[in-house]
């Protein structure tokens, strides 16, 4: 293992954000590929995040330091990623639900995605379904995730499943539902793909489901 | 720094009596101890107290308020508990709370069968073991009573099982005075020297008056052999409310305080400056259809609150309860009012607090109770820090940065506090799919793993091998005074 690929995880575990950046960059100069950058050194570090986590020696403030760190690294890859043509972890559209102002859960997620190496495109809080689906058609991603706080506006996840099921291409795309009180039945009965009761397992879910239309970096 | 001369602690804090009242219970203990007097059944003892000025009448004693003056006047201040090896562990002062087990049940509840059966002298072992790996329990008591060892010498046998097994300092009972050198001898193989002893104590004696108001003969022979050392001791009351003392509060705590006061002077006259943890005590309350003496009632939360706030009116250490039940079994109940002990003994600011897993109002040791109750002690010690106030944790600055709608899950303040926070060990934090995915289990359960845990793989510090052939030895001495077992 090049000592390059272990001073990013490092930077990365420990939340060094600027540290990351740079590391990236002197190791981009010296001629080391994106690729190996991105797969030894940033998502490497984050899986290594992700078990501490898991295991309780990590907590989600510094786990999302860690995420950050992991963003400001991949953000000097990409350009690079392209070039070597390097597919795309994913892309996800997230929001919460139209009538909810809450976005703390919504912002975990987005943030814990993005530290995994997807790209978010957050469409923030009271999304209506419309809106949703004007996402997908344009950005095409690969996951939508839905967030509502509220059993009162929990109601428009359905409403917003319905608005992506017209757009005709229901089959290229994967929907995840989550909030407090969100559940696993809740989500089969709205014909949502996925329910995750907490950030981590999001992004669990996100990785293990096959990215059909992934795009190139 | 806009705040910047700001640095204090909150400290929460309760309290049950007026100053008029402490003033009234003071002179009415006063009152008790010149007019009434104590019943003081040791020759030496009596003699002592005569000399000083009290007026004897065969074993009744009437006590005098200047040498009650007296007495506290020669009680030392700070008191402290070192442990096994000579580290300070235990300021016993002000509202320094500190969390032990308690001693003596005849029963525990069996961790393997669920049974409830007498207790043996593996089972002090084990709980030595326990409560020297739980970090929120500073001291060991015995908890059991071993019934497979010679009951006339079970003592010494649970004070081994004791200091074999943990470093924590030690607050253990005597059966007699003969036995109580015994386990002093015991102390002093272990400190080293008696001067060691003495200079570094990580043993305290348990003894208490007989309520009402008598100073027995067999306790006063042990407040001889003690003092005499100036080792420290607990000499609280015990008393059951409504039998041993009359049921009203301001009544108990007048009988109480008279036997703490006595007491007190008893042991200063035997040996000025002896450390006594004398404040507090027992005032269970007799439940008048099942005759038990409860533990869980709400009139002994109150009456121990207010016997406390009598220790703290006159600066003495004061003992106290903590994670203590009437269930019969770690059961809802038990969580309860173990837990609303444990709070209410922290903010009334009891010092050595005592009986952590008791069950059956002090007849019962429950495993799963004290793992329990050390993790409800954390909690109510993360409380009972308070809140700091100053210009860092104001976050004004910070505050400013995240602005209306932002959020502070990444900043750096957060990043710098939020491990301040208090985690769970066995209490559930989890959202409902992973606790399914563990399992399922009720809290009962995660107790009883972690002793199971705890016990399978905590190895105590050991004593050297010349110890622990010295206390051997002087069990088999005592073994052999008492002749042959019938």
């Amino acid at each position: 293992m090049k000592d390059e690929y272990e001073m990013i995880f490092k930077a990365v575990v420990e939340g060094n954000v600027e540290g990351a950046e740079k590391l990236v960059s002197d190791s981009l100069m010296g001629g080391i590929m994106a690729g190996e950058l991105l797969n030894q050194g940033l998502i490497r570090a984050m899986d290594e995040v992700g078990t501490r986590f898991e295991r309780g020696d990590m907590y989600i403030p510094e786990m999302l330091v860690s995420a950050k760190a992991m963003k400001a690294g991949l953000s000097i890859l990409r350009p690079y990623l392209v070039k070597e043509g390097i597919p795309a972890i994913g892309r996800v559209i997230i929001g919460t639900v139209k009538g909810d102002m809450h976005d703390i859960g919504k912002n975990l997620v987005t943030m814990m995605l993005e530290g995994a190496g997807f790209e978010v495109i957050d469409l923030g809080t009271d999304v209506a379904p419309e809106k949703f689906a004007e996402a997908v058609r344009k950005y095409s991603p690969d996951i939508v995730g839905l967030s509502a706080l509220l059993t009162t506006t929990m109601q428009q996840m359905k409403n917003t499943i319905e608005a992506i099921d017209d757009l005709g291409t229901r089959d290229q795309v994967k929907i995840i539902i989550g909030g407090a009180p969100v559940t696993q039945e809740y989500s089969e009965k709205i014909g949502a793909d996925g329910y995750a009761a907490d950030a981590s397992k999001a992004v669990n879910w996100a990785k293990a489901i096959p990215h059909s239309n992934s795009k190139v970096f | 720094m806009l705040f910047k001369q700001l640095s204090e602690y909150s400290q929460p804090k309760m309290g049950v009596l007026s100053e008029n009242q402490k003033n009234a219970l003071h002179s009415a203990s006063l009152e008790i101890l010149q007019r009434t007097g104590v019943s003081v059944r040791l020759d030496d003892t009596r003699n002592r107290l005569a000399k000083a000025g009290c007026q004897v009448d065969n074993d009744r004693v009437f006590i005098p308020e200047r040498l009650i003056e007296w007495a506290l006047n020669q009680h030392p201040k700070h008191v402290v508990l070192c442990d096994r090896n000579a580290t300070p562990a235990m300021a016993l002062e002000g509202r320094n709370c500190y969390f032990g087990t308690g001693s003596d049940t005849p029963f525990v509840i069996d961790i393997n069968s669920g049974l409830h059966r007498s207790a043996v002298i593996a089972d002090i072992e084990n709980v030595s073991r326990l409560a020297d790996a739980l970090h929120n329990l500073d001291f060991l008591m015995c908890m059991g009573i071993a019934s497979d060892v010679r009951p006339e010498i079970s003592d010494l046998y649970h004070f081994q099982a004791m200091v074999s097994n943990t470093i924590k300092p030690i607050v253990f009972t005597a059966w007699n005075a003969s036995n109580l050198e015994a386990i002093l001898r015991m102390a002093e193989t272990v400190a080293g020297s008696l001067e060691n002893l003495l200079r570094y104590p990580f043993v305290a004696l348990y003894a208490e008056p007989t309520a009402p108001l008598i100073h027995s003969q067999i306790g006063c022979e042990k407040l001889e052999v003690i003092c005499r050392l100036g080792l420290p001791l607990v000499y609280t009351p015990g008393l059951i409310t409504g039998a041993s003392s009359p049921v009203s509060h301001a009544g108990a705590i007048v009988v109480a305080n008279a036997e703490i006061l006595s007491g007190l002077l008893i042991t200063q006259l035997i040996n000025p400056g002896t450390p006594v943890i004398a404040g507090g005590g027992g005032m269970m309350t007799m439940d008048m259809h099942s005759m038990i003496a409860s533990y869980g009632a709400p009139e002994f939360m109150f009456d121990w609150c207010s016997l406390r706030e009598m220790g703290a009116f006159y600066g003495l250490p004061v003992f106290g309860f903590a994670g203590v039940s009437d269930a019969l079994i770690f059961d809802q109940q038990a969580g309860i009012e173990g837990a609303l002990w444990t709070l209410i003994s922290a903010l009334s600011g009891g010092n050595l607090i005592h009986d952590v897993g008791y069950l059956e109002s002090g007849l019962t040791t429950s495993y799963e109770m004290i793992v329990a109750m050390d993790e409800t002690i954390g909690l109510v010690k993360r409380f009972m820090q308070g809140m700091l106030v100053n210009n860092d944790t104001l976050a004004i600055n910070t505050i400013a940065s995240v602005g209306p709608g932002g959020h502070f899950l990444d900043v750096p303040h957060t990043l710098d506090h939020f491990r301040e926070n208090w985690r769970p060990d066995i209490f559930c934090h989890s959202n409902r799919p992973d606790w399914n995915e563990a399992g399922a289990s009720p809290l009962g359960d995660r107790a009883l793993r972690k002793v199971k845990t705890i016990l399978s793989q905590h190895k105590p510090e050991p004593l050297p091998q010349h110890v622990t052939e010295n206390i051997k030895s002087i069990i088999n001495n005592a073994t052999s005074r008492l002749g042959r077992m019938d």
